[in-house]
């Protein structure tokens, strides 16, 4: 299958670290042989009729841009132009996520679908602002668009509530999204740190973005609550529909006065009938989705099946990757390239 | 409130005819409501435009030469009249000129290949209602207003590529409409937007079928969340029949979304019934107006409409140019899917079906089909089906259809006795009559002398000149 990735950060690097790992298994089991033949970043593109190696990438990357290649390198050249003109049955788009236009995913993704290729994103922008756009847009061109890894990281949630729970009624939905967020508040709780200490901790640990304020102020919970409700829920939702308060105003104090009760406080995203919520919720530590570190957990309150909970790695590359991977296998089933 | 006004080719005959439309908007623009403007083609420029393509395709670059000429006369003079500002009159005519210098060549390069694909046809049958636009677009700003004009491709319509009667891909649409003209909307600037055409996601342009301006009409309500779709037509609104055969014919204040779409399935040239779709599921309101009379009675299609009248029958609709074929064999008694094997023989051909009845005794199976096909359908049904089971095909085309149409009928006793009473009262025989249709109808086959004299005899019964206008309408 041939590959065009768009985007070649924490997650595009994971990912074809594992492509590059796990080749013969991949190949093996799923008969999924993937050749990435162009790499897109903001310096310009790299580009191979063939299949890019990944020492290639990871040299080139190495000096700030993938276009910096001296045999396939084409610096300045635009990810718009490289999904309408090189061959691929996959555009992977990992740009940041933008919930103000979903640019330059947005327009990444359209061209994409249109030029009949298929779509694999993690980026929440454009899935926020026009899933149900983007999606008719895949079946007019008999394309599959999947982002299993927007919501949850590598946690299955998409799936397992699209799939497995077929048949029951999902009358709830309650959850912990946000992993920066979540060690933040982790580590306020378990080592007594002020709010801006843990949050400079999660920086030089990797977890937390150079700029994490969509993490903080609740946003990039709301934007997984707003394509759970309309993937899985069939809802038309957006992000002014959602009540979204962050963690900014929790403090230690706050968290000290509960902690000897057996309580903590976590930011949780929840999902009923009436209404779609983000705000920093005490719950006891017995609650299966009361999870630590940067840990993600979702519970499904089913009508018959009672609740049903999630938990695991939410957010970074690897975990990431592996969903793409979910994803790539999937669409791998459908096409034969 | 905010509303999408459609004018139709009837409004805009001429020059008086553009003027008559700014100043119906202009009337409820004073009101503070939101307009979007939906403009057809000028009178018979569609048509002229099909006829064009097909001479083009003989390589008849005479009647190229000619029809542009008049082209371009027609909508020069429809700008003088509408437009006295010196700088909008000279941009509109300029923006006339490139549309038809543009279509003349695309026209000559049909006569060239001898060929027009649907794309090209498609292309050039959209410079009807570019042309148009223009106009009452320069029209308004004549006036004052600060009005925009876009082809329904560039106010975000996108559809598949099946041209000539593309669909819209509504998501995207609604996406891309309210980014485009949402904000003119609130700015209160006046959109003015082409019927009929739209493009395909790699902006090709396409056209949306017949009743294409409705469509687009409703697509782009549905797109903006708007409150109504006024259509404004050259009648007061829907009438109870047709006015020519019953003079009594009065207009329906209210009807449902599903008894436009039966009326319009019948033939009253009412609305396409693909145009509701778009407004169905909202519950957008759209109302039939009448351009030379915008103060009389209209007729509004919503979904409730029981609610605001009493009659039981709303509407008689007659059927002409049809043709009745029936095909018999005492062996089809008790033989199991000799229907489904008609029919399917009928649907490979294309042929389009209009009522069917099969007797009692399943000896014969009669429908209905425009008789401009007969021939030809009677042809493939010979040769597929005569000799084995079926004995027998004939047809005869001196018929017509009509159909008493009614949401109130359903679940009522009796109607159906009292609309062949009154027919049989006035000596007239019924000599089919539709099975398994759906409640809102009761339709039925009479001899074409009896038209007119049916109609009426329905009309009496039912009491259809004197509808409960109770319900204030606007
Ligand atoms: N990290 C996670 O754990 C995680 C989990 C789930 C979902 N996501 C989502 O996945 C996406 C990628 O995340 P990430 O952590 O990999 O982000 P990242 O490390 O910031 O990487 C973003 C990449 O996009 C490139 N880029 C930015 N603008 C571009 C443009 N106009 N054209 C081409 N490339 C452009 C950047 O180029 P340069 O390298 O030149 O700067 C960079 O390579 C985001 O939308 C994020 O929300 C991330």
């Amino acid at each position: 299958m041939k590959i065009i990735i768009i985007g070649y950060g924490t997650v595009g690097q994971a990912l074809t670290k594992i492509l590059y790992e796990k080749e013969k298994q991949l190949f093996n089991k799923y008969g999924l042989r993937s050749n990435i033949v162009a790499v897109v970043d903001r310096g310009g593109a790299i580009i191979s009729k063939t299949r890019l190696k990944y020492s290639t990438l990871m040299k080139a990357k190495a000096s700030g841009t993938v276009a910096s290649d001296p045999n396939f390198g084409k610096p300045g050249l635009k990810a718009l132009q490289v999904i309408e003109e090189e061959a691929a049955d996959v555009v992977i788009e990992l740009t940041p996520t933008n919930i103000i236009d979903g640019e330059p995913g947005m327009s990444n993704i359209k061209s994409a679908l249109t030029n009949k290729k298929n779509v694999i994103t993690t980026n929440k922008g454009p899935l926020v602002l026009a899933l149900i756009t983007l999606i008719e847009l895949a079946r007019h061109n008999g394309v599959h668009l999947r982002f299993s890894g927007a919501v949850g990281g590598g946690l299955p949630v998409l799936n397992f509530a699209k799939k497995s729970l077929i048949g029951d009624r999902i009358i709830s939905i309650k959850g912990i999204l946000n992993g920066t967020t979540n060690y933040i508040l982790t580590r306020m709780a378990e080592a007594h740190i002020s709010l801006e200490t843990a949050l400079k901790e999660a920086q030089l640990a990797g977890y937390a973005e150079a700029d994490p304020s969509y993490d903080l102020n609740g946003v990039d919970t709301a934007c997984k609550l707003a394509i759970m409700s309309n993937w899985i829920l069939d809802k038309n939702v957006k992000l002014k529909d959602i009540n979204v308060s962050g963690i900014l105003d929790v403090t230690l104090s706050n968290i000290k006065k509960i902690e000897k009760k057996g309580q903590t406080i976590k930011l949780v995203g929840s999902i009923d009938d009436e209404k779609i919520v983000v705000k920093p919720q005490t719950l006891s530590k017995n609650n299966p989705i009361c999870v630590d570190g940067v840990l993600n957990a979702v519970a499904f309150n089913m009508e018959s099946a009672g609740e049903i909970t999630l938990v695991g790695g939410g957010a970074g590359g690897v975990v990431t990757s592996s969903a793409i991977l979910r994803d790539l296998i999937e669409i791998r089933r459908y096409t034969n390239s | 409130m905010k509303i999408v006004m459609k004018f139709g080719g009837t409004s805009l005959t001429d020059g008086e005819g553009i003027k008559r439309v700014v100043e119906i908007t202009k009337t409820s623009l004073l009101k503070e409501i939101k307009i979007v403007i939906i403009v057809s083609a000028m009178a018979s420029i569609t048509d002229s435009l099909f006829e064009v393509i097909s001479r083009a395709e003989l390589g008849d670059l005479e009647y190229i030469k000619d029809f542009i000429g008049k082209l371009a006369t027609i909508h020069h003079n429809a700008v003088k009249v509408t437009v006295n500002d010196k700088e909008i009159l000279e941009k509109a005519m300029s923006e006339i000129n490139a549309l038809v210098k543009e279509l003349e060549r695309i026209l000559f390069s049909v006569s060239y290949l001898r060929e027009a694909t649907p794309r090209s046809r498609d292309y050039i049958l959209s410079f009807g209602e570019k042309l148009s636009t223009a106009i009452v677009c320069a029209a308004f700003q004549n006036q004052k207003f600060e009005a925009y004009w876009f082809t329904g491709g560039e106010a975000g319509i996108i559809t598949d590529d099946n041209f000539g009667d593309a669909k819209p891909l509504m998501n995207i649409t609604t996406q891309q409409v309210k980014e485009k003209i949402n904000p003119l909307v609130e700015e209160a600037q006046i959109p003015i937007i082409t019927g009929y055409i739209a493009r395909t996601q790699d902006n090709v342009t396409t056209t949306l079928g017949r009743g294409g301006s409705d469509y687009s009409a409703t697509i782009i309500a549905r797109a903006l969340d708007f409150d109504e779709v006024w259509l404004w037509k050259d009648t007061d609104g829907i009438m109870t029949a047709d006015p020519k055969i019953e003079p009594m014919a009065t207009t329906i204040p209210i009807i449902s979304y599903s008894e436009a779409i039966e009326m319009a399935y019948f033939g009253a040239k009412v609305i396409h019934p693909k145009a509701l779709e778009p407004v169905f599921e909202q519950q957008i309101k759209v109302r039939i107006k009448n351009i030379f009379n915008p103060n009389g009675l209209d007729t509004i299609i919503e979904k409730h409409p029981w609610t605001n009248t009493d009659k039981i029958v709303k509407s008689i609709v007659m059927i002409r140019d049809v043709a009745m074929v029936t095909v018999s064999g005492t062996e089809m008694i008790g033989m199991p899917g000799i229907a489904a094997k008609v029919f399917g023989i009928l649907g490979d051909n294309k042929i389009n079906i209009l009522m069917i009845s099969q007797s009692s005794s399943e000896a014969n199976i009669s429908f209905i089909v425009p008789r401009g096909d007969l021939n030809n359908i009677v042809n493939v049904v010979e040769s597929a089906l005569l000799g084995s089971v079926v004995k027998n095909i004939y047809s005869e085309s001196d018929i017509c259809v009509v159909a008493v149409v009614g949401v109130g009928m359903k679940g009522i006793p009796g109607v159906a006795a009292k609309v062949f009473k009154a027919v049989a009262d006035e000596g007239i025989n019924v000599r089919m009559i539709a099975q398994g249709s759906s409640e809102l109808n009761i339709s039925f086959v009479v001899g074409e002398e009896n038209d007119v004299r049916t109609v009426r005899a329905l009309h009496k019964e039912f009491q259809m000149d004197k509808f409960n206008r109770s319900v204030s309408l606007i």
